[in-house]
């Protein structure tokens, strides 16, 4: 550590330069990050790098690390807010542009599978912080059942697609579960509430608004455990 | 006006804010009228890592005077702060506890945010 890459806050700050942008859907893209090999940068999955944007003096705006530790390139993915700041400034930056942040963030993560069946539900870019989480999962070579519950406005906007339904067919006890329309609160409530009295299963929920307290609400009443029930609402 | 009386355990000069609660927001980020809010708008540097959205709990605070006066933490708040280092029964998060009284508070920032899980 550097003084010139500590704040005046004490912030460790890291730079990297943006090396890939790809458009993933309408208005979501991923931004590939790569830093200096003098600045190593270990995260657990499921937590996020908080980028200093460079509006009015400092703005924060935090993402969460689609990417995997063990791979060379941070990836971050958001969706284009409309009136929002942030994204605008994002979503003009070109490849080879640096940026700024801190981290990593969060205790809404995952280092390895737990011993039970594991359930994670994504809605729209909160499969952002899903997608290492479940990577580690199905690596980590789990007996236990392992499902994604994830919601998307259409089929163009479901991030990921070809590579989670690759990851079904190449695991056994990995079921992938789109949700095109059917309401998320529905589906999770028909399958792991009203369907069964086993109470074991631990979920990982991520995604944007009220969606993520309600799911967490309905699961904890029904009977699992507050640990074994964790989201990040963003 | 309600005053809020800062604190730094890392023995930074302790700071203290009149202000009028009604004219939330001071700032952007975390909930307006919030600790957070109040300090970011006078000035004060309050780390929020994850721009003051109940994300992390970077901007935990531990109040001193006045908890009983501030808004109820919802559950998001009381889960992320069961993970919050050094917690104690008065633990609030800055971005989420608001102050809506015209009252006294004093809250005491820890010296170590966490900066992983």
């Amino acid at each position: 550590m550097s003084d010139d890459t500590v704040g005046a806050t004490g912030r460790l700050t890291y730079e990297g330069t943006i090396t890939r942008i790809i458009e993933r859907a309408p208005d979501t893209r991923s931004f590939f990050l790569r830093l200096p090999a003098s600045q190593p940068f270990a995260f657990t999955p499921g937590q996020f790098i908080s980028c200093l944007l460079p509006i009015d003096g400092e703005m924060i705006r935090p993402y969460s690390l689609a990417s995997n530790p063990e791979e060379p390139e941070l990836e971050i993915c958001l969706n284009r807010v409309p009136g929002g700041v942030g994204t605008a400034y994002l979503f003009a930056l070109q490849e080879g542009a640096r940026l700024r942040f801190t981290g990593p963030w969060g205790t809404f993560t995952l280092d390895q599978a737990p011993e039970a069946e594991c359930v994670f539900i994504a809605d729209g870019t909160g499969i952002a912080a899903i997608r290492p989480m479940l990577r580690r999962a199905l690596n980590g070579r789990s007996a236990h059942p392992i499902g994604l519950h994830y919601a998307a406005a259409s089929r163009t906007h479901l991030l990921y697609a070809d590579e989670l339904e690759t990851a079904a067919r190449a695991h056994a006890n990995f079921t992938f579960v789109p949700l095109l329309g059917t309401p998320l609160t529905e589906e999770i409530e028909r399958r792991y509430v009203a369907a069964d009295t086993d109470r074991s299963r631990h979920f990982f929920i991520c995604g944007v608004g009220d969606i993520v307290p309600r799911l967490r609400d309905l699961l904890r009443r029904s009977g699992y455990e507050r640990r074994a029930v964790q989201y990040e609402k963003w | 006006m309600a005053k809020l009386r800062v604190l730094f355990e890392n023995g930074a000069p302790e700071r203290i804010i009149e202000f009028d609660p009604s004219r939330a927001p001071f700032q952007h980020d975390g909930r307006a009228g919030s600790i957070l809010d109040v300090l970011a708008g006078h000035g004060i540097h309050l780390e929020h890592a994850c721009g003051g959205n109940c994300a992390c709990t970077t901007c935990h605070v531990i109040v001193k005077d006045g908890f009983n006066r501030l808004s109820e933490a919802e559950e998001n708040e009381l889960d992320l702060l069961d993970k919050a280092p050094g917690l104690t029964p008065t633990s609030r998060l800055g971005c989420q506890a608001v102050i809506e009284d015209d009252a006294e508070f004093t809250v005491l920032v820890p010296r170590f945010t966490i900066n992983a899980a």
